[in-house]
């Protein structure tokens, strides 16, 4: 029994292939993330292993700033001298890093990465833990002397003696090149601009007695944690004091948020990989089973009992999950090699010499290639067990045509009345949390009812979708439809693999469509202001920025944003961290709110702020109730709710709650933040367009802003939010390819079933070009079916998605009508292209071999 | 028409002519003659039969005749026209507008009905039917009642007179039917061979039969016995036993080394090809 399982195995490679390519696909994915993401982790956690001081002072750690508020914490400068004096302390050192800063050369472009990594300033002093080293020139003394890291300088041609401005909060100022430093350890992607000591805490954190951290070194003998607990009690406990270990733990978390979204969009093909695969796998089983009807009937005839049919079905599948495996799992260090060569051109330069594969991988890689095509492959073998030994003398032509589909109707129909429930409770929960299980379970439903059902529907569908055929393509083209008509089981499961893909696409692009149009209404009913100053990337900007604007002739209204990270006390218990925004008084000048109790002079007035009245209704937050709030570097208030808003965008986003308030109040609680934008308005005779020239001539010198009017901002959102439709329209990729695959498979194999038939059909005067055709219409009409079948089911899910938003407040609903008719019309460009290697394959046929098989 | 005059005159009352027509399989010295210089005619408006033991080359005659295999020497004329030398697109349009074709099993297309498939040929060439001679040949046929039927719902009977209906469809010039009661039970095959010879008798039709069976070869106008590749007899006007008898010579007479004795049974051997 074993051997003929080899034997088999061997024998049906060719068509094995293209399921052992799903496979590898999927593995691939699986296996490639996670080497990446454990090479990057282990080469980060080793950068700032090795960079750490053995124990390193920093300011207490207020909330976590999902947008940041533009504020440098830092401790006194002074603490050092403390700290020498503790016993077991080699060295102190005072550190100054500044992250959010600009770095233009002489032309006004930025040094910095365009990839949204940061540009650090930083204190220059050389320690064995240095990440840089001295290259060339020397280091930096006094106000007007830095150092640039060399990948910096390389990209953006800086030589030593050339002039750089650095836009730093407390205002701008020049430097010179005198040195580059190149990096010992591998570069993370950011740019380095070295200062000296002075200078940085200066002209970085405007005063000259503080620092960001204060780096600590041991003396022999002493261990971190001893040190750490001997400067703690030195300097008391209003400082977050660390260990090496610690420090590098907390640095490698913080750039943990950026590496686990590629792992995760690693892992999002790697599942679209798999689930389309999975059909794929049960398609080829099912027919390779299908077709070897006989050849099993045999076996059972001569003596194997069901299970050893079974096992030895159950055993290709093995092989089949083992090989594809191991080739996926080279293949996945391949990918991996090429993401971190991609990262390499965004500047972070990672060693493919250095690459890890943790033991996980292979465990991983195997659990999901041979998991995947034993489970797919389960439900055939157990129909192959079912072949009866007469299967071996009946002439029958392929089992599993004629078998009644009353099964898969009834649980189909059962799956969808689930479905459609569980989507039509999304649609009119009011609570988010329900409504996106709810979407969840439907969607999961809906789609395996699609699967089993599938099959039911290619006889209507298939008729109406084929109905011009016999017109158009005569003959040809009735025989095509025929074809796909011929086998729902088959033409259901090939339908199946793009079906899911574009389901997938088609919902997505319905709720992208959705955001992008509720953005641009809320937009449109919201923003006053001729322009809006600010960053692509909401990052704040120095106070600098905010002065050139007012300066600028012609502005009447000048109204400043600010994001202050908070976190509130609800009447309700909830004590929910959120992001709140503080403005100018002018804000009616530049924004239209509705507000549902009090006003913009309520709300901005000192000690108060406004909350969005369906939040507040939910929280039990009423109007003059007074909250307690506590801002992100620590500052605590207690402030009135002075004004509701009654606003669509209530909540989503880190900014749950629509809490706003003046400008000054923030300033008061949250000292030494940053603008995230300015809202400016024309006047004084000046046209916006006048305006507009001007802004833009006085802010050339800072290129992290931008000046936007109203469609330039709806544009910029739009873009963000494009970003996440690429990467859908990338995942719509990598399902056609699979897909195509399966249409692939199923049509040749139906053209080594059909040879007889092709040999008559040629025999009596059926031209190549003819017999082509038909193999692609009928190719054609399966992938346009899969598609159709997908879009519906899509276009179902984008509406429960878009319910789910609705509760954030984004209320609109849009129908990318354009992304629909591409998907259709790209899958039948789809199906010709599946159907090229079968038809060449059926008109290469020998007309004779064919008619005189058997 | 631009055939010569003289090569029209030559092939008046000639369906189809091989002149030194050879086939050989492989090269050098593992090729195998299949057909070893034979030169035949297949007489207008006559029910020709074609027999011989296992490998004589029955089959490969029929094909190369009929522009489905190639030559590798000699010539073909189908009525007029040399097909040795025509391209593979030429050919196709051949033997759909000129030629009709049965097989022993699988003729019909399963996804088709029987009057589909009738007509297929002509629906392939972009022809509309003669409706007259349809009629005339569903009738003789007696297949008025089985037009809307698939295959599949068909007997073996019915789908080989749905194939001869098929052949006969389009007129063509000549119709080979490749052991088209192979398949069949006697009585079945009866009928098949009835409904051929009717084709010839009142409808003019011009029908070559590859065959095993020395009944099927004794409803002939003329059986042509191949054996080696060459045409080593014919005999006018056969009958049954006639033709069994002939075939016993042959198992038994000089000149043919290779027939064996299981020629003198041919219709019992399973394993036996076409």
């Amino acid at each position: 029994m074993l051997k003929a399982t080899l034997r088999s195995f061997l024998a049906h490679k060719g068509r094995l292939l293209l399921s052992a390519l799903a496979v590898i696909l999927s593995v691939a994915f699986v296996a490639g993330s996670l080497i990446f993401s454990d090479t990057v982790a282990r080469t980060f956690d080793r950068l700032f292993a090795s960079t750490s001081a053995d124990v390193t002072v920093n300011p207490t750690k207020g909330l976590d700033e999902r947008v940041s508020s533009g504020v440098t914490r830092t401790v006194p400068a002074s603490l050092t001298a403390r700290i020498a004096g503790v016993d077991g302390v080699a060295a102190t050192h005072v550190d100054v890093a500044v992250e959010n800063i600009t770095v233009v050369d002489r032309s006004n472009d930025s040094v910095g990465p365009t990839t949204g990594a940061p540009t650090i300033a930083t204190n220059w002093y050389v320690t064995e833990r240095s990440p840089v080293k001295l290259a060339s020139g020397h280091a930096p003394h006094g106000p007007g002397e830095a150092l640039l890291d060399k990948d910096t300088a390389d990209k953006k041609h800086v030589r030593i003696g050339d002039p750089l401005t650095v836009l730093a909060q407390p205002g701008s100022f020049k430097v010179e090149v005198v040195g580059i430093a190149t990096f010992t350890t591998t570069n993370p992607g950011a740019a380095l601009v070295f200062l000296d000591t002075p200078t940085a805490q200066t002209r970085l954190l405007g005063k000259p007695d503080v620092a960001t951290a204060i780096s600590v070194d041991a003396a022999a003998g002493v261990s971190d944690e001893e040190l750490k607990q001997r400067v703690t009690a030195a300097v008391g406990g209003s400082y977050e004091i660390k260990t090496a270990a610690q420090q590098a733990k907390s640095a490698a978390d913080e750039l943990g948020g950026f590496l686990d979204v590629i792992k995760y969009v690693m892992l999002g093909f790697a599942g679209v990989a798999t689930l389309v695969g999975i059909f794929l796998i049960v398609n080829t089983f099912s027919m390779l089973i299908a077709q070897r009807t006989r050849e099993l009937g045999l076996l059972r005839a001569l003596g194997a009992d069901r299970r050893q049919v079974r096992r030895s079905v159950l055993l290709e599948a093995l092989l089949l999950g083992l090989v594809g495996s191991t080739l996926g799992l080279g293949a996945g260090i391949g990918l991996a090699a090429g993401l971190m060569a991609l990262m390499g051109t965004f500047g972070m330069k990672l060693s493919t010499a250095e690459m890890v594969i943790g033991w996980g991988t292979p465990v991983a890689a195997y659990a999901v290639g041979v998991g995947v095509t034993f489970v797919a492959a389960y439900l055939p073998a157990r129909r192959a067990a079912r072949v009866s030994p007469m299967a071996a003398l009946a002439d029958a032509e392929v089992s599993g045509i004629g078998r009644p589909l009353k099964v898969r109707a009834v649980v189909g129909t059962v799956l969808t009345v689930a479905g459609a429930a569980a989507l039509t409770g999304c649609a009119t929960s009011t609570k988010t949390a329900t409504s996106s299980s709810l979407l969840g379970l439907g969607v999961v439903l809906t789609l395996i009812a699609t699967v089993v059902a599938g099959p039911l529907l290619v006889r209507p569908v298939i008729r109406v979708l084929g109905a011009a055929f016999p017109r158009l393509y005569g003959p040809v083209g009735r025989m095509s439809q025929r074809n796909a008509l011929r086998n729902p089981r088959r033409t259901g499961a090939t339908a199946s693999a793009l079906m899911v893909g574009i389901a997938l696409v088609a919902g997505l692009s319905v709720a992208s469509a959705s955001m992008t149009k509720s953005f641009d209404q809320q937009i449109d009913k919201t923003l006053g202001a001729d322009f809006v100053v600010q960053n692509g990337n909401f990052q704040p900007f120095p106070q600098e920025i905010t002065d050139k604007v007012r300066a600028v002739k012609g502005t009447e209204t000048v109204v400043r944003q600010r994001f202050a990270p908070l976190r509130l006390t609800l009447p309700d218990g909830r004590t929910p961290q959120t992001t709140a925004s503080g403005y100018d008084p002018q804000l009616d000048d530049v924004a239209h709110i509705t507000y549902a109790a009090g006003g913009s002079a309520e709300a901005l007035a000192p000690g108060n702020l406004a909350m969005d009245r369906d939040y507040a209704r939910d929280h039990r937050v009423r109007l003059g109730d007074t909250l307690p709030v506590t801002f992100s570097t620590g500052g605590r208030a207690r402030l009135r709710v002075a004004a509701l808003t009654d606003m669509d965008t209530s909540g989503g986003f880190g900014v749950e709650g629509g809490v706003f308030m003046g400008l000054a109040t923030v300033e008061r609680y949250l000292p030494g933040g940053q603008d995230a934008a300015v809202y400016v308005n024309a006047g004084g005779g000046t046209s916006a367009d006048e305006l507009r020239a001007s802004l833009e001539k006085a802010l050339d010198p800072y290129p992290q802003v931008q000046v936007r009017n109203q469609a330039d901002y709806k544009k910029l959102i739009r873009d963000q939010i494009a970003v996440m439709l690429y990467l859908v329209y990338a995942l719509l990729g990598l399902a056609i390819v699979i897909a195509v695959l399966g249409v692939v498979n199923t049509l040749a194999l139906s053209v080594v079933e059909r040879t007889r038939e092709i040999g008559l059909l040629r025999a009596i005067g059926l031209s190549r070009v003819q017999l082509r055709r038909m193999i692609r219409l009928e190719s054609v009409v399966i992938a346009v079916f899969g598609a159709l079948l997908g879009l519906v089911l899509g276009m179902v899910w984008g509406v429960g998605i878009q319910q789910v938003l609705a509760l954030q407040g984004l209320k609109a609903f849009a129908v990318p009508w354009s992304t629909v008719i591409a998907v259709a019309v790209g899958a039948a460009a789809v199906g010709l292209v599946a159907a090229l290697l079968p038809a060449l394959r059926a008109s290469r046929m020998n007309v004779l071999a064919a008619i005189a098989h058997e | 028409m631009s055939t010569p005059a003289a090569a029209t005159a030559e092939t008046e009352g000639v369906a189809a002519r091989a002149r030194a027509l050879t086939k050989a399989y492989g090269t050098g010295e593992t090729a195998v003659l299949a057909l070893d210089s034979v030169d035949v005619d297949i007489a207008r408006g006559r029910f020709t039969a074609v027999m011989g033991p296992s490998g004589s080359g029955k089959s490969t005659l029929m094909h190369c005749l009929a522009g489905l295999d190639s030559v590798s020497a000699g010539q073909v004329w189908l009525g007029g026209t040399e097909i040795t030398g025509l391209k593979e697109r030429e050919l196709t349009r051949l033997r759909r507008d000129r030629i009709g074709f049965m097989f022993q099993a699988f003729n019909l297309l399963p996804t088709l009905t029987a009057a589909e498939n009738i007509t297929l040929p002509m629906d392939i060439a972009g022809r509309k039917p003669d409706r007259e001679w349809l009629e005339q040949v569903i009738d003789t046929l007696g297949l008025r009642d089985r037009l809307g039927h698939r295959p599949a719902q068909l007997s073996g009977g019915q789908q080989q007179r749905v194939a001869c209906a098929r052949a006969l469809a389009s007129r063509p010039e000549l119709i080979f039917a490749d052991e088209p009661t192979g398949n069949l039970d006697s009585r079945a095959g009866a009928e098949v061979l009835t409904f051929l010879r009717e084709a010839v008798d009142r409808l003019g039709q011009t029908v070559v039969m590859v065959t095993h069976d020395p009944v099927a070869a004794g409803r002939a106008d003329l059986v042509l016995f191949l054996a080696d590749g060459r045409i080593v007899d014919e005999m006018p006007r056969p009958t049954a036993e006639a033709v069994l008898d002939r075939l016993r010579l042959f198992s038994g007479g000089p000149g043919t080394d290779a027939a064996t004795a299981e020629d003198g049974a041919p219709d019992y051997d399973p394993l036996r090809k076409g």
